[in-house]
This record gives C-alpha cells, sequence and structure tokens, in this order.
C-alpha cells in the first residue's frame, strides 16, 4: 500500500497496515482484545510477521495487552485508534 | 427542524476538521432552537448517549469487524443506520445531513426510508486526497462520493475552491452547491497564559520562537516542506524551534527527514494533544505554519488567527480564501521550503509586522468566521433543500 505524493510514492510501514487491520476487525478496547492466534487468522500473517508487528507497535504504545484467565490478548490503544483515523480523514 | 447529522467522527473521537466542524454548527444550531441528532462512531471512555449543549449524541457501537477498511466502512454504516432507525420511531427528521464520504451509505439509504432531503457536507475528496485517483481503493471511495453527491438534494462545499474541484469531478451543475465556510470558536482563545511555563511543559525553552505546526501526520498536510524548510529558519532565526503537533502515519518518515536535516535537535515532535493544550500552545506560538499540498479548507489557519498568532499558509485551496498575503496573514507557495522558511523568517524578524498582521486577522475572524453564522447559512441550505 502506498500513496502518491506527487509523484513520489510513499509507502504506508507495515505496521501502521497492520494497526489498521486491527482497528478494522474491532479489536479497540480490553473488552474486543483478541489473541495472539485470533489475530493471526485475521490478518492471515505468518506467525513471525504478527509478533514482530505487535512488538513495534507495544513499543509505540499504539497497542497494548489485557490479561483474560491468563491468556494475553492485544488491543489498539487510544493513540493507536488516532493513528488508524489519520489515514482516512 | 428535526436534523439528523451523521458523522464518523466527532469529539472526543477527532481525527481532523470534521469532528471540529461538526461540534461547532450543531452547538450553533441547537442554539438557535432546533432538534439535533447526531449519530456517529463510538469511542473508548466517550458515553453512547449523551445531550451536552442542547445536542443529543448517539455513538453506536460496531459489533463486527473486518480487516479490509472499505467492508468496515460498509458495516459501520449498517451500525450507524441501525441507530438512525430506532431514533426514527422517536423523532421525525425533517433534514438528514452527513459530512463526506464515510457515512454516505448511511445517509442515502435513511434518506429514502425515512423520506427527508439528504445534504451533504464535502470536506475533502479522494481525488485531491490522494492527489489522483491512483489505487482500487481510491476508485471505489470516489465512486461513493459520487453517488453521494447524486443522491443528495444539496451540496455544501467548505470554500470557493472546494466548489469548483467538487462541481468539475462530479460534473454537478454549479447551482446544487452551496459554499459555507468552516468557522472557529474564538472564544475559547480569550484566556491569558504564562508563555514561558507553557514553553517549558512541552520541553521548550522560554527563549525560543516557536514555529508551530498542527495537524495529522499525512501527505496532503505538507509536513515535510517545513521540515525541509529548518535549515533556513534555523540559519536566519537560530532561537527558533519547530513543534509539530499531531499524528499519522508519516510519522517515522518526518522524523527520519528531520534526522536528514541535521536539525533534528530544533524540531520537536509532540504527537496528538487534547484541545487546553492545543489552545495553551498555539497562544504561546510565534508562528503557526500551515504548509498543506491540499486543503478545502484549513480551518487551524483559523484557530491560529482567532489566538492572535501571525499566520504563514500555502497559497492554495481553502487557505488562498482565508488568508489575505501580506494583509492577515502570508501565503507562500505549497511544496516549496524556500518560499515557507522566507515566510517564517519574514514574521519572526519583524514583531511589529507580525502583530500587524494578528489584528488584521482578528478583525476578519469576528467578522466573518462564527459558527453562528455558519449555522444560520446552513438552515438556508436546509430550507432550500425542503422546498425543491
Amino acid at each position: 500500500m502506498s500513496i502518491n505524493n506527487g509523484g513520489e510514492p510513499i509507502s504506508v510501514p507495515e505496521e501502521i497496515y497492520f494497526l489498521c487491520m486491527l482497528h478494522n476487525i474491532g479489536a479497540t478496547s480490553p473488552e474486543r482484545s483478541l489473541t495472539f492466534e485470533e489475530i493471526a487468522r485475521w490478518t492471515m500473517l505468518e506467525p513471525s510477521k504478527v509478533e514482530q508487528n505487535l512488538k513495534t507497535l507495544m513499543d509505540g504504545n499504539y497497542v497494548a495487552i489485557s490479561m483474560d484467565s491468563g491468556t494475553k490478548k492485544y488491543f489498539i490503544t487510544v493513540d493507536g485508534i488516532r493513528k488508524v483515523l489519520s489515514m482516512y480523514s | 427542524m428535526n436534523i439528523c447529522m451523521l458523522t464518523w467522527e466527532y469529539p472526543p473521537r477527532i481525527v481532523g476538521g470534521i469532528a471540529r466542524h461538526c461540534f461547532g454548527l450543531t452547538r450553533a444550531l441547537a442554539r438557535r432552537g432546533h432538534s439535533v441528532h447526531v449519530v456517529t462512531l463510538d469511542f473508548p471512555g466517550a458515553p453512547q448517549h449523551e445531550e451536552s449543549e442542547g445536542v443529543k449524541i448517539y455513538r453506536a457501537p460496531v459489533e463486527l469487524g473486518h480487516p479490509n477498511f472499505i467492508v468496515w466502512v460498509l458495516i459501520f454504516n449498517h451500525f450507524l443506520e441501525k441507530r438512525v432507525a430506532m431514533l426514527s420511531r422517536d423523532f421525525k427528521f425533517d433534514i438528514i445531513h452527513t459530512h463526506d464520504w464515510l457515512v454516505a451509505p448511511v445517509g442515502i439509504a435513511s434518506k429514502h426510508y425515512l423520506n427527508a432531503p439528504l445534504v451533504s457536507t464535502v470536506h475533502s475528496i479522494e481525488a485531491g486526497r490522494a492527489r489522483g485517483i491512483h489505487s482500487p481503493d481510491s476508485r471505489l471511495i470516489d465512486g461513493i462520493e459520487w453517488w453521494m453527491t447524486y443522491e443528495s438534494k444539496r451540496i455544501i462545499a467548505v470554500s470557493n475552491s472546494a466548489k469548483r474541484e467538487i462541481e468539475e469531478h462530479f460534473r454537478l451543475p454549479w447551482h446544487k452547491i452551496d459554499v459555507i465556510p468552516n468557522a472557529v470558536d474564538a472564544s475559547k482563545y480569550n484566556i491569558s497564559v504564562d508563555r514561558e511555563s507553557v514553553k517549558r511543559r512541552f520541553g521548550i525553552a522560554p527563549h525560543e520562537k516557536l514555529v508551530l505546526f498542527i495537524g495529522r501526520l499525512a501527505p496532503q498536510k505538507g509536513v515535510e516542506y517545513l521540515i525541509r524548510a529548518a535549515p533556513q529558519i534555523i540559519r536566519v532565526n537560530p532561537d527558533a524551534r519547530i513543534v509539530i503537533v499531531g499524528d499519522g502515519w508519516l510519522k517515522d518518515h518526518l522524523w527520519n527527514l528531520a534526522v536528514q536535516t541535521g536539525c533534528q535537535h530544533k524540531i520537536t515532535f509532540l504527537g496528538f494533544l487534547p484541545d487546553n493544550d492545543l489552545v495553551e500552545l498555539t497562544l504561546s506560538s510565534d508562528v503557526l505554519v500551515v504548509p498543506s499540498v491540499y486543503e478545502p479548507f484549513g480551518i487551524v489557519a483559523l484557530e491560529g488567527m482567532a489566538a492572535g498568532v501571525p499566520v504563514v499558509a500555502s497559497n492554495t485551496g481553502g487557505l488562498s480564501e482565508i488568508i489575505e498575503h501580506d494583509r492577515t496573514g502570508f501565503l507562500v507557495y505549497a511544496e516549496n521550503p524556500n518560499s515557507i522558511s522566507w515566510g517564517v523568517n519574514r514574521i519572526l524578524s519583524d514583531p511589529g509586522y507580525a502583530s500587524w498582521l494578528v489584528q488584521n486577522a482578528k478583525r476578519k475572524i469576528y467578522e466573518m468566521y462564527s459558527w453562528d453564522a455558519v449555522a444560520d447559512r446552513t438552515i438556508e441550505v436546509y430550507r432550500r433543500a425542503l422546498e425543491e
């Protein structure tokens, strides 16, 4: 995915594209967080790619973890939601 | 009038200018005695239903998702439509008012089953945002935008340049489009701030001259040209600090660019800030730069003018209508770092001139850009839609 910037295409970073998918599938609050496996299934990405993207996004505070009966689940923070929305407005 | 306002963003869900526009407009409509119902998307921490200053706000949760953005948009439109249908049991809406393509499907469906005219405000179009139609997604969005303009009884454009763009791109009759500019709540800038303390709070030294950018970090906002202008600004004004407020997918690219210019120590990225911080920071600024490449209106320029900060903006779109060059602000060439640095340096180097621009700008804001005036003109458009 890239956006044309005056003839010079700028690619949307992979982790941002991944963040958009997390947003669009609805992982936007702790109550609606998803497991690693659910995310891999929705995004159809290799587990290593999912892990790498999640780590990058958590480092930027765009994704956070919630614990559900000992299982890690992931959701987008408010900053993450704003980042996604900045793509489309 | 019972007005159903459909928007994908409404505070605290703030993405760009649409949220601010809808917030200002709906409150002004409510002050005039109209019954205003905003149907929008949910946001973490915001109530699903509230009434604020006479405006009824309904935030619909989106209970389904899909990784594809366009499919997700269609899904959330479905949930908004269900909310409108529920409301229509209690209220007979006279007007359906949509803002941009993201809520076009719910607006069009509601128009037909509620038998009420559809009015659409077009804040920007895909062909402008993406600088052409270059991808299948863009073509789809462009098609939805055309559909919305076709189904709408009346179209509101936010500037004359936006009107021309919409008219030419969608081949619309000119008389179907009304121009109503955005506005600003100037009263929120009528506070006194301790500029030094505000600067310190954001890591800016009190003696530094604050060159402010506020906006989404997206290509259309042209932030990269301000960053490219940094070396020439710093050379003439060594005390200048460029402060970039906002977030977006371009952030890492922009940071790398700042490093490439060698001026990264003079450029601060603050990310997204809440409204009260934005007001204080704007009031503490020495110049506000709006370097947009594509800008049908440019509400941030109005905010700078209302705050009494000299504005340097690209001579493009709505910005060239808001700002009278060399009188109420300073217009520079878009996508041109030399021109941007020239404008910024002119302002920073001549405080008397900057102060004169600010006085002229403030007068213009109070005369032309109030939400009450925008509400009156919008009501006129509603009346025409009902009569036609």
